[in-house]
Order: structure tokens, then C-alpha cells, then sequence
């Protein structure tokens, strides 16, 4: 008998070994999330299995989305992305609190007037996506490769400004990422440190 | 005198003189009055120093950021324009403070901010006065972030500027000191930068110290900062943030005690290979000696468990089964340790279903069985019936057919085994003292460490049945079977009508008065259904008739019972009991805002400690009268039933059941959470701590 417990506790312990850890790592299996997006259609990482995965954190209110996003730069990657059959998830974080559909056809107007080309835009009430994440600012931008694993965290680009002006001179991390890992070679920028305002989690 | 056009060009030559020389010195930026101000008490001389600095004065509530800003914002940045020769040093930071924003940390000012430059002069300075021209651009954000620039233009005269000396003087001693004698080394090891800090203050021992590192691409800046003190050495633990980008060999950080400026600059090398980006951290190793602490812990709150008002019916199953096996040693060793096993398995079951539904995004936390309202039927129901079945209402024997009944008495070792997992069931809400904390330490580790600690709950609760089983003298202490037996058995029944009884009350709470009404009309046909199976049947129509109306009138009352037990009322209504208002993390900011000190109160329905700590402590007069005097805001979280945000905030206080007592005082950015059954004293000392 107390070998079936010895058993059995080692067999759970190898079945979920990691699993319990909720904290995104580079180099690791991306956590999973289950959400639903801005017509209230659930949505969850599962269902992009086997293709490349951009998650992007956004916040129409913020001077440093605004850069990205008034001068047509995020839109143009999205677009670059799907190109390459990339899967673009745009999250939006906000507190428990407030209207939720209201929430959500402000964010999906917004990204619409933008002209954004994202495959889907998750709604992360009560920042659950987020905290998986470790998402900080907006934008903070992830990579998950086809087998789920998390590939790049952090930055959009490498000029951390609210000047659209110094966009052009700018390194795009995610496209970096995209072009490098589509090609097989191993990322020469795996973790940047991500620059915006702060996610609103509550 | 002057022609009249002489006097025109004089005018014109004084107006152009004076918007060349004042253009702008001081600014309003949209959120915040930029000013450059020249600090130079002994002039300007070739060959010297003086001091500029801008000032930033923020509106209320807004706040601009450290030369590292934390988890986002920008840092303010400074362009200057100045003659040749001259040049401005880096930005001479006063001592940050600590900005949270939820799960998230920053590092910046607010308020009357001066950042002083220091400006070298050539050495071929003649003393005209020279131009000096300041772009100055920074993130100022209060709820959102807007980023404001200023422009600002002095002439710096060679004469002396004391205006601003004060000022200046206040923020020179904001600086943090570097000449402290403080030294410090750091080497990695778990996932955490454990730094070294010899030669601070004496002043400083035993106050909690805040770190603020000048690189923040490193360290994960809300993390709880561990800190030992090691006689007049400090080691600090910093855990690394787990999207680390840089990997310095040295690093330097600010150091201070209790939030006070001005803190101390202290530099370090860093030893110690740093784990590859993107390889996971090693699970952190919390030392031997706590986990040894916690193991004993959990299985001492196990055995407590047997004792706690939702374990004592089940437990008293247990005690009739040894009794009635009294003398069949080999039987009772074996019950023993099936009961173990079903206690133990159970358990582990429990806890790796949570960490599995965890892993997969589900908010949930300890107790979670029994917010739902269905279960709580259900399990009612059991108790119900084992109680009416404990007072002779029915035998299990002339309800089911000799085939099963026979089987059961064959087999009463798996008879065993399933009561340790109905004890198991019934047991994991009443989280016993001392077990809150364990439970949530335990599920935020990895896997194995998890399971591992639930296996040891299971153990203690299990344990004294065990020791019963395998130590005969203690079975001998049991009175030999007799008379006895029958009323033994019947006054069983009745703390399982309890156990109904809160049960019922807890269903209430939940889904209101109409579920609890029909839950009892459930009970009353289950127990007329039974009693109808258990007529004895002289013939066959006679028992079918029996099944019959038994299910027609279970059938009929379930029908009409199950939508109230599954309907939801309007949300229980908290706020005019006494004070406590309805908690939400938007109440704690605001309170917190206002100055008020908060007091939260993590409760449900369906536990006992919560309950018993509302009727007694938190209804004392004098405490009550503290409250009141200290202005405390009283906040109400109520768990009873599923709430994703309450089990959010419970798995960042690092918890995962109820009850939780949190003290949120000014001043201190984390709360402090009280023991499981606090004292009226704890909680006073709580509130008074400054």
C-alpha cells in the first residue's frame, strides 16, 4: 500500500512537474489562457496550436501605443505578420471592475479606426492573461513558437520613447523575432526590457 | 533729450536684449511647472562648479520617474545647449520612493521635485554671462501617462545666485550618501541576487530596508525583498525577474530604511554564474529548516482537522467501526491503513486537481467545493441521511438487495478506505489554524512540493486512527462491544444533524432562503422514500409499489427543489452590518487614498473559523472603539460563493483560503496579514504599529 502512494505521488509529481509555475519564461512552454474576445467569443492559446503566436498588450490610452499605432507602424507588423501566417492576439488588460462591453467595443473601435490587423483581440478582465504573462507595460510584446514554447519577451523596438519620430531608426524586435525564428536560427534578442505606460490591472 | 528716434531704437534694443536673455525659465507643462534655477553662491569662476537643477513641480496625485523607472514609465531626460566649454553632469538623483501600482512597481517623485546638474565652467571663462539652453522631457502620469517636455533658457550671470540655496540645499541632502562606508558584494544563487551589505547605519538594524537598483533590467521590482540581519551584516535577497534581459557583472542600488530619504548608494560585483536566459530558474529552495517547520505544521493541522465540527460525524463512523471490529487485530490494522490511504489519496487528489484546473487558468483556491451551492445540497443530503440512518429510521441492510450488503460486510476494508475519502470531502473547508498558510505556501510551489505537503495533511489527519489500529492498547482502551453500542450509535446521529444544520445555513447564504426551504424538503422525501424502501416486503409488487412511491415522491420534490438550489440570489449585502462595507481592490485604493487605515476581512459563509472570529473577536467593544477612533475603513470580502476577484487577491497575499485578516497601514505599501484566529490584542497591536 505504501508503495501505491509512493507511485502514485511520484507519477503526479512528474505529470504536473512545471506546470504549477505561472510566471512566463523565455525558453519555456508559454502559459496557457483561456479568454474571450471583444464579441464575447471564448478564445484560448490552445486553438492556435502548431502555428507562431504574437501576443501584443494594449491600451488606446496610452501616449506609447498611440505611437505605434497613429503612424500605422503596429498595424504594418500585424500585417507583416499574417503575411507570414503568424497568429496575432492583441490583449487588453483592465480592472474587474466597469462595463464590460463597453470595455469592448471601445478597444475593438479603436483598433477598427486604426486600421489593426489583428487575428483576434482578447479582453483580460481582472488581468489574469496578463499576470500569467508577467505583462508590465503597453505595449509588451510576446513570440510562442508552433510546439508552445515562449520564444521572445519585452520590447516593440529598441528606441524606448513616446516619439513616433524615432520609430524608423528603430530596431522592431518583433519582426526580428518573426524573420529569425521563421529561418531557424536562434533569436539574437531572446529578452528586452519592454518600455510603455503600466498595464491597468486594477 | 534723445531724438525721438534714438528713443525708439533704445526701446527697441532693450526689448530684443530682454526676450534674448529671459525667454523662459520656468514652464507649465500640462500636469506639472518645469523651472530651471541656478545655484552658485560664490559666482561663476573659470575653472569651477555650480549647480543647476530643474524643478518639476507636480500637480497632485501625478509623478514623474527614477533614473530606473521600475516596471514601466521613462526616466526624465535632460538636452542641454551650452556655450563652448561648458558641460552638465548626469542627473544628481535624489532618493526615489516606491510608487506600487497593483501587482507592478515603480520608482520615481512626486511632489516639489529638484533634480540638480552640476555645470563645469571652462577654464577660459571671461565672465560674460552665458546662455544656457535646457530641453527637458519626462513621463508624468497619474492614472494614465502622458509625456511633457519643457524648454527652458537662462542667462547664467557670473555674479553669485543664492536664491534658491534652501531649495537646493534640502535636495543635496535628499541625495542618497555614497560615503556611508557601506560595502557590498552579491552573488546569484536560486533565481535570486543575494547581496552582502556591511558597514550601514546602527540605526538601521532591524527596520525594513527597500532596495531600489539602478538597472532595472534585472531584478523583479515588487518581489518581497528578504532580508536577514546577521549581527551589523545585511543579506538581502532580491529574486531575479523571471524576463531578466541583461546579466551584469556588477550593479549598483540605492538602500533605504522604512521609505526615509536620504538612502545609501552602494555598488557591488556580482559572483556567480547567471542562469541562461531562458533556462528556468531552479524552484525556489526555501530552507530546509522552514520546510521542515511546514511539514510539521500541515501534519499537525491534520490531526486538529479530526477534531473540527465538520470531521466529528465522519470520525464518529470511524469509532463505531473499531468498536464493532473490537478483538479481529489483523481487520482492524487493516482498516487502519485503508482509512490512511483514503485520507492520503484523497487529499492528493484534491490537491492535484487544483494545481491541474491552476495550470490551465482557472482561478481557484482552497475550500472551493463548497461555494457551490448543488454540493452543498448534496453533501446535506448525505449527512442527513447517515444521521436518520445512525437514529434507526433505516438499516442499509433492508435497503439494498443481501447480494451488496454481503459484499460490503466481505469487503469492509474498502468500506474503510472510502470513509477516509467522505472524511477528506468534508474536512478541506474547515482549514484549521495555522493551515491557511500552509495550504497557500503549498500551492504556489512546484508540483511536487504541493502534493507532498497535502500527502502530510493527509497523514495527520489520518494518524490517529492509524495509531489506534496498529497499537492494540489502544484499541483495548475501547470499551468491548455491547448495550451500549445502540445508543452510542444513536447519539451519533445527532452532530451529524448539526453538520445539516450549518450546512443549511451555509446554502442559505448562498442561494438564499428558498434553497435552504427546499432543501429540507428534499431531506423530508429522501427520508420518506427510505423509510418506504425499508417497510418489509411480503411480496413482489409489494417491494416494486415500495420503489415506486419512494421515487415518485423523491422525484416530484427533487423537480420542484432544483431550480431554487440552483438559482442566484441578488449578492448578499454587506454594507450596513456594523460598519463593513463591501470589499473591492477599488475600496482598499480609495480608503487608502483618503489616508484611512483598511482592515480586510477574507470570510465565507461555510467557515467556521470565520464565523467564530466575527462573533468574537471582531465583535469586541474595545476593539470595535478602535476602530472607529482610528478612522479604519472595514472591508468585507465575502467568498461564499465563486469570486474570481477575491481569489486573485487571496493568491497575491499568498493565500489560498479564508479566513485572512488583512492591515493595510499608512505608509506601508504591503499589508500585514494576522493569524487564522486573531486575539483582540493582535489586531489592536496591528493598527497601532506605525
Amino acid at each position: 500500500m505504501k508503495r501505491t502512494v509512493t507511485s502514485s505521488l511520484l507519477a503526479a509529481g512528474m505529470l504536473f512537474a512545471g506546470a504549477a509555475q505561472a510566471d512566463a519564461v523565455v525558453g519555456q512552454a508559454a502559459p496557457a489562457f483561456s479568454g474571450v474576445d471583444t464579441a464575447g467569443k471564448p478564445v484560448s492559446l490552445n486553438q492556435f496550436k502548431g502555428k507562431y503566436v504574437v501576443l501584443e498588450w494594449v491600451n488606446p490610452e496610452c501616449p506609447f501605443v498611440k505611437k505605434h499605432y497613429d503612424g500605422g507602424n503596429m498595424p504594418g507588423v500585424q500585417k507583416y505578420a499574417a503575411g507570414k501566417g503568424v497568429v496575432w492576439v492583441t490583449v487588453n488588460t483592465s480592472a474587474e471592475s466597469g462595463d464590460r462591453n463597453a470595455k469592448a467595443s471601445a478597444v475593438s473601435g479603436w483598433l477598427k479606426e486604426k486600421g489593426a490587423a489583428p487575428t483576434v483581440t482578447v479582453m483580460d478582465v481582472g488581468g489574469a492573461i496578463g499576470k500569467a504573462y508577467g505583462a508590465r507595460t503597453t505595449p509588451h510584446m510576446y513570440l510562442i513558437d508552433p510546439s508552445g514554447k515562449l520564444v521572445y519577451a519585452g520590447a516593440i523596438d529598441s528606441k524606448p520613447t513616446a516619439n513616433p519620430a524615432d520609430i524608423k531608426g528603430a530596431t522592431n524586435y518583433v519582426v526580428q523575432a518573426i524573420d529569425e525564428s521563421l529561418a531557424g536560427k536562434p533569436l539574437a534578442q531572446s529578452v528586452t526590457k519592454p518600455y510603455g505606460c503600466s498595464v491597468k490591472y486594477g | 533729450m534723445l531724438a525721438p528716434f534714438a528713443r525708439l531704437l533704445l526701446v527697441f534694443a532693450c526689448a530684443l536684449l530682454s526676450g534674448w536673455a529671459g525667454a523662459a525659465p520656468s514652464v507649465e507643462t500640462g500636469h506639472a511647472r518645469a523651472s530651471l534655477l541656478v545655484h552658485a553662491p560664490e559666482g561663476v569662476k573659470a575653472g569651477g562648479t555650480v549647480w543647476l537643477g530643474l524643478r518639476i513641480e507636480h500637480q497632485p496625485h501625478w509623478h514623474t520617474y527614477w533614473r530606473n523607472p521600475g516596471d514601466s514609465g521613462l526616466p526624465t531626460t535632460l538636452a542641454w545647449t551650452l556655450p563652448a566649454g561648458f558641460n552638465a553632469s548626469e542627473i544628481a538623483w535624489p532618493t526615489p520612493k516606491q510608487l506600487p501600482l497593483g501587482p507592478l512597481m515603480n520608482y520615481g517623485y512626486d511632489g516639489d521635485l529638484l533634480l540638480p546638474v552640476r555645470l563645469t565652467v571652462p577654464a577660459d571663462y571671461a565672465g560674460a554671462p552665458a546662455p544656457l539652453k535646457l530641453r527637458a522631457d519626462f513621463l508624468i502620469c497619474e492614472e494614465v501617462c502622458i509625456p511633457e517636455f519643457a524648454e527652458l533658457e537662462i542667462l547664467l550671470p557670473a555674479a553669485p545666485q543664492a536664491l534658491h540655496a534652501p531649495r537646493f540645499e534640502r535636495a543635496f541632502a535628499a541625495m542618497p550618501r555614497e560615503d556611508a562606508g557601506a560595502r557590498a558584494s552579491a552573488r546569484l544563487e536560486g533565481g535570486a541576487l543575494l547581496i552582502d551589505v556591511a558597514g550601514l547605519p546602527a540605526a538601521w538594524r532591524g527596520k525594513t530596508l527597500q532596495l531600489f537598483p539602478e538597472n532595472g533590467a534585472v531584478l523583479d521590482h515588487p518581489a518581497p525583498l528578504g532580508q536577514v540581519w546577521r549581527g551589523e551584516r545585511l543579506a538581502l535577497r532580491a529574486p531575479l525577474s523571471a524576463q531578466r534581459s541583461e546579466s551584469p557583472a556588477a550593479m549598483d542600488a540605492v538602500l533605504t530604511a522604512e521609505h526615509a530619504a536620504p538612502g545609501i548608494r552602494v555598488s557591488f560585483q556580482i559572483a556567480g554564474p547567471w542562469p541562461q536566459a531562458g533556462a528556468p530558474a531552479p524552484p525556489d529552495q526555501a530552507p530546509s529548516q522552514s520546510w521542515l517547520a511546514v511539514l510539521a505544521f500541515t501534519f499537525l493541522g491534520g490531526a486538529i482537522l479530526n477534531l473540527m465540527p465538520c470531521v466529528f460525524p465522519v470520525l464518529s463512523l470511524k469509532v463505531l467501526g473499531f468498536a464493532q471490529h473490537g478483538g479481529e487485530r489483523r481487520r482492524i490494522v487493516a482498516g487502519g491503513l485503508a482509512y490512511t490511504a483514503g485520507v492520503i489519496l484523497s487529499f492528493l487528489l484534491l490537491a492535484a486537481l487544483l494545481l491541474v484546473l491552476r495550470a490551465s487558468g482557472e482561478q481557484l483556491g482552497w475550500g472551493f467545493q463548497l461555494q457551490s451551492p448543488p454540493f452543498v445540497a448534496a453533501l446535506a443530503l448525505l449527512f442527513a441521511l447517515i444521521g436518520l440512518n445512525l437514529a434507526g429510521l433505516f438499516e442499509f441492510r433492508h435497503l439494498l438487495p443481501d447480494r451488496i450488503v454481503n459484499a460490503r460486510a466481505r469487503n469492509p476494508v474498502a468500506d474503510d478506505f472510502l470513509t477516509g475519502v467522505l472524511a477528506v470531502a468534508v474536512a478541506s473547508p474547515c482549514t484549521a489554524p495555522f493551515m491557511g498558510a500552509a495550504l497557500g505556501a503549498a500551492l504556489s510551489q512546484p508540483a511536487p512540493q504541493a502534493l507532498l505537503v497535502f500527502a502530510f495533511l493527509g497523514a495527520g489527519m489520518a494518524a490517529p486512527y492509524l495509531a489506534a489500529s496498529l497499537f492494540p492498547a489502544f484499541a483495548r482502551i475501547l470499551p468491548r462491544p455491547g448495550a451500549w453500542m445502540a445508543r452510542f450509535k444513536t447519539f451519533m446521529a445527532f452532530p451529524m444533524f448539526a453538520t445539516v444544520v450549518w450546512l443549511l445555513w451555509v446554502l442559505g447564504q448562498q442561494a438564499g432562503i428558498d434553497a435552504a426551504a427546499s432543501l429540507l424538503g428534499l431531506l423530508v422525501a429522501a427520508a420518506f422514500a427510505l423509510w418506504v424502501l425499508g417497510i418489509p416486503a411480503r411480496s413482489k409488487t409489494g417491494r416494486w409499489t415500495g420503489i415506486a412511491i419512494a421515487l415518485i415522491a423523491l422525484g416530484a420534490t427533487a423537480g420542484w427543489a432544483w431550480p431554487a438550489l440552483r438559482g442566484t440570489p441578488e449578492p448578499v449585502g454587506v454594507a450596513a452590518e456594523g460598519g463593513w462595507q463591501a470589499w473591492s481592490p477599488q475600496a482598499v485604493q480609495d480608503a487608502r487614498q483618503a489616508g484611512r487605515p483598511v482592515f480586510v476581512d477574507f470570510t465565507a459563509a461555510w467557515c467556521v473559523t470565520c464565523q467564530y472570529n466575527k462573533r468574537t473577536t471582531l465583535a469586541d467593544p474595545a476593539l470595535l472603539q478602535d476602530f472607529r477612533a482610528k478612522n479604519v475603513a472595514l472591508l468585507r470580502a465575502d467568498w461564499t460563493r465563486r469570486d474570481a476577484t477575491i481569489t486573485q487577491a487571496l493568491k497575491e497575499l499568498g493565500r489560498s483560503g479564508v479566513p485572512v485578516y488583512a492591515v493595510y497601514r499608512n505608509g506601508a505599501p504591503q499589508p500585514m496579514l494576522l493569524s487564522e484566529l486573531p486575539s483582540v490584542d493582535e489586531v489592536r497591536q496591528a493598527l497601532a504599529a506605525p
